[in-house]
């Protein structure tokens, strides 16, 4: 499938199409969405971390753009982390219609790699602001 | 997600969430508020480095919270046969809402100034 027709399946007027399949039980439903939510504020979070490393965080001696380097990545992980949420909401609720096996997320992987990454950055930039 | 396979629903019992999915209602009516509550503390974190920028993430919280309440009322479940076309709309303005915040924090944190000794 293209990405233009990636991107189109996730606009709320397709979703709303979509009378594929049964509607599933709302119990089902209600937990999906609070899977969304709960994602979007993890997101939020990150937005909030990386926006206080860069505006909050006193400088690293040594290390002009120390903040920026933890900070952005952050900020642009909340971003990303918000868009794979509603994703992933979509493609949960159209297994959800069929009676289909959920997708395997991408999620935490993304989560976990980026946060690895950033600690790594974090370590060297206070290791060479330690030493100078 | 509940331990349930989706792809192989039990048929209703006699639990009360079988008879009333009302506290997965009540569930997720609270996640809401709590997402509200992160959009508060955002626009307040905000507002000390930009007053503008901050009352508008600060106005969005309260928009959230009564986009939690929408068809949410109790028996909503009965009336709304397709829940998911419901929350599309909802759920599309809530991560539009976040990448437009990330977005203006991202400009924020790179031409923003921020003190030498930052902490103030």
């Amino acid at each position: 499938m293209s990405w233009s027709r990636r991107l189109a399946a996730l606009l709320p007027s397709t979703v709303e199409r979509d009378a594929g399949g049964t509607e599933p039980d709302p119990r089902f439903t209600f937990a999906n969405e609070r899977t969304f939510l709960a994602w979007s504020r993890t997101a939020l979070a990150l937005v909030v971390a990386g926006l206080g490393i860069v505006q909050l965080l006193p400088p690293f001696p040594g290390v002009p753009a120390g903040r920026h380097l933890l900070g952005v990545p952050l900020i642009v992980l909340g971003a990303v982390l918000a868009i794979a949420a509603y994703a992933e909401w979509v493609r949960n609720q159209h297994a959800l219609r069929r009676g289909e096996p959920l997708p395997q997320s991408v999620m935490p992987w993304i989560l976990a790699a980026t946060i690895t990454g950033i600690a790594i950055i974090a370590a060297i930039v206070l290791l060479i602001s330690a030493l100078r | 997600m509940t331990a349930a396979e989706p792809g192989r629903q039990p048929p209703p019992g006699d639990g009360p969430e079988e008879r009333d999915p009302g506290l997965a209602r009540e569930r997720t009516s609270l996640s809401w508020t709590r997402t509200a509550i992160a959009f508060a503390a955002l626009g307040g974190t905000v507002l000390k480095e930009n007053l503008a920028t901050g009352l508008i993430i600060l106005a969005v919280a309260p928009v959230v919270w009564q986009l939690g309440r929408v068809s949410r009322g109790p028996g909503s479940v009965d009336r709304s046969p397709a829940l998911s076309a419901v929350g599309a709309t909802r759920l599309f303005l809530i991560t539009v809402s976040i990448v437009g915040v990330a977005a203006l924090c991202l400009v924020i944190a790179i031409l923003g100034r921020s003190a030498p000794g930052a902490l103030r």
